[in-house]
């Protein structure tokens, strides 16, 4: 393994040896894995559509956590080493600042994968325990949850590579958050009768990104059809978002005095 | 390798190639609220030689280290031009040629010595057996054998120290930059890198050293640069710092006879001074070995010979109170010697 590949890897395993000593994020795994266990308890109490209250719980739940894992694991991502010092001997050996930035990109999207692959293995596993099943459309729909946290790693890290850690979780929240409300933001924009309110609806719904799109949980949970064109739409918004925000990110961090 | 090698020999103006040249580097920093410049960098200027062992000599706060993050590539200079190997420093490309120790090396706390070598190694283009032979070989050279699997929390500063040596080392690089090596070390470990900078230097690299101990620098340096607020104050080899007169050394003799005394006074006009069983003599530096054969005809043994360099703290002090003068005006003259 030569060239860029070469030095961003060892950069990202190190990331991920060191977020896997994060207490947060087993905090974090342990109440989401409760909570979906805790999906079965309160289904017990409905009458009606058990098996769904515990899908709806189960995805909610990976959701949740898993974006929690992902800003407050990722907002230190840069600080962290800047702060520390570590930066300095490994920018002082033939890597860019973009391969640096990359690596540890890459070695906190594989430790929210992996968090994400052990909540959905728990939530299958609750799924078939109560007979609810586990389908094709939960898979799709827990996929695009990684991509989301894909966004959501690139959101952190951009963050992260200019601010501190607190104003990196606070605007990496705020965007999530905005991210969400995107979609209704532009078609609220679009009721008005103003053209400039609605050039902003616009402008807004294409500077953030549109986090509804990566959310099937509801077609999941309700086994409402799936369609692959969208998730492949999807999947590539969410590849081209990601790489939109590392490149600022990488142009950011280039003109930064490393103090 | 090789073609920076080359570019690195256009440049040569002595007949030693210049490895580092700096010109006129200023920089400026914005603190608080980034409204007011503080210029902390007011047009440093110096060059480094191949194979020498250059001291980078100033009071705490003088920008020598704001000047080596510069020539690391980790903040930008406001102006001015720095090149190391004939390569502007913003290039990543010289850092295949280059090895760094910052001032106290912070690592991985997670991983051992050998772990974050082999990182260092990779991230430097290692690969395989060759990664591994180098990890092994340097864990060696700097005594780490012992505790080569060790989780790096579990480190004495000394201990991390030859850590970040050893990686500095990795790739085997032509240059080494050294930021306070000996900062903070007690006696035995600064000794121990002393004797692996002078390893270095007589592996045929070249050592770039920031430090604020002039003692180091009177031991082990070719040539210095006196850095006081933000501004070269001399610049040159060491033995022009010490003028001919003022350079002097303190031999410790044992079982030397009362007649050989009196006459390596008298012969040497030297000052000699008799302290218990010994004889503490101080002699110019040009008439220590006659009269180290005068004194061992005379059947005495050597205890020690220790150059007397006080002229370099002078030197610095100096350049220090001119310093603080230049604060008043700003465009005092730097001296410098080829």
């Amino acid at each position: 393994m030569t060239g860029s590949l070469g030095r961003i890897t060892p950069i990202a395993i190190n990331t991920l040896r060191e977020a896997v000593r994060n207490r947060l994020l087993y905090t974090l795994l342990f109440f989401a894995v409760a909570m979906i266990g805790f999906s079965v308890l309160i289904a017990s109490l409905s009458y009606v559509e058990g098996e769904r209250i515990i899908q709806d719980m189960g995805l909610a739940s990976i959701r949740l956590f898993s974006v929690g894992i992902a800003i407050f694991v990722g907002i230190g991502l840069i600080h962290g080493e800047v702060e520390r010092r570590t930066i300095y001997t490994i920018l002082s050996k033939p890597v860019t600042r973009s391969e640096f930035l990359l690596g540890k990109f890459g070695g906190l999207l594989i430790t929210v994968w992996i968090q994400l692959g052990l909540m959905s293995l728990a939530f299958a596993g609750v799924s078939l325990l109560v007979g609810a099943g586990f389908h094709l459309g939960h898979a799709a729909a827990l996929f695009l949850v990684g991509v989301e946290l894909m966004v959501i790693v690139a959101v952190a890290t951009l963050f992260s590579s200019f601010t501190t850690p607190m104003l990196s979780a606070l605007f990496t929240l705020g965007i999530y958050t905005l991210g969400h409300l995107s979609r209704n933001l532009y078609f609220l924009g679009q009721q008005s009768d103003t053209e400039s309110v609605q050039r902003a609806a616009s402008l807004i719904y294409r500077v953030l990104p549109d986090l509804e799109s990566f959310n099937l949980s509801l077609e999941a949970a309700h086994g409402l059809p799936i369609s692959g064109g969208d998730v492949t739409l999807a999947t590539l918004y969410g590849v081209a978002y990601s790489a939109a925000l590392l490149v600022l990110a990488a142009f950011i961090f280039h003109r930064r005095d490393l103090e | 390798m090789t073609p920076i090698r080359e570019m690195g020999r256009l440049s040569m103006s002595d007949d030693r190639r210049e490895i580092v040249r700096v010109e006129s580097i200023v920089k400026d920093f914005r603190p608080g609220l980034g409204i007011r410049a503080k210029r902390v960098l007011h047009g440093v200027s110096f060059s480094v030689r191949e194979g020498e062992i250059f001291g980078f000599v100033g009071p705490n706060g003088a920008g020598k280290t704001t000047t080596l993050k510069i020539l690391m590539g980790l903040i930008r200079a406001t102006g001015g031009s720095a090149r190391i190997l004939g390569r502007e420093v913003g290039d990543a490309a010289y850092r295949a040629h280059i090895g760094f120790l910052p001032e106290n090396p912070y690592f991985y706390a997670f991983l051992s010595a050998r772990e974050i070598l082999r990182f260092y190694a990779r991230l430097s283009g290692g690969e395989g057996g060759v990664v591994e032979a180098r990890v092994e070989a340097l864990i060696e050279q700097v005594g780490l054998s012992d505790a080569a699997d060790a989780r790096l929390g579990t480190y004495s500063k000394g201990m991390l120290q030859r850590v970040g040596i050893a990686q500095a080392l990795i790739h085997d690089p032509q240059v080494v930059f050294l930021d306070e090596p000996m900062s903070g070390l007690d006696p035995i470990g600064r000794k121990d890198i002393r004797d692996i900078i002078l390893r270095l230097k007589s592996e045929g690299r070249t050592v770039f050293m920031n430090t604020h101990i002039l003692n180091d620098v009177e031991m082990i340096c070719d040539r210095v640069a006196i850095i006081v607020k933000g501004r070269i104050r001399h610049e040159g080899p060491i033995r022009d710092f010490l003028k001919e007169d003022e350079l002097r050394s303190d031999i410790v003799l044992a079982d030397l006879p009362e007649p050989a005394a009196q006459a390596i006074a008298r012969d040497f006009t030297a000052r000699v001074q008799t302290v218990g069983e010994q004889v503490e003599v101080q002699v110019r530096e040009e008439q220590v070995r006659p009269l180290l054969e005068a004194a061992l005809a005379a059947g005495a043994e050597v205890l020690s010979v220790t150059p007397n360099r006080i002229s370099l703290e002078r030197v610095f002090l100096e350049a220090v109170e001119r310093g603080e003068a230049a604060e008043v005006a700003p465009d005092s003259e730097v001296e410098s010697t080829p």
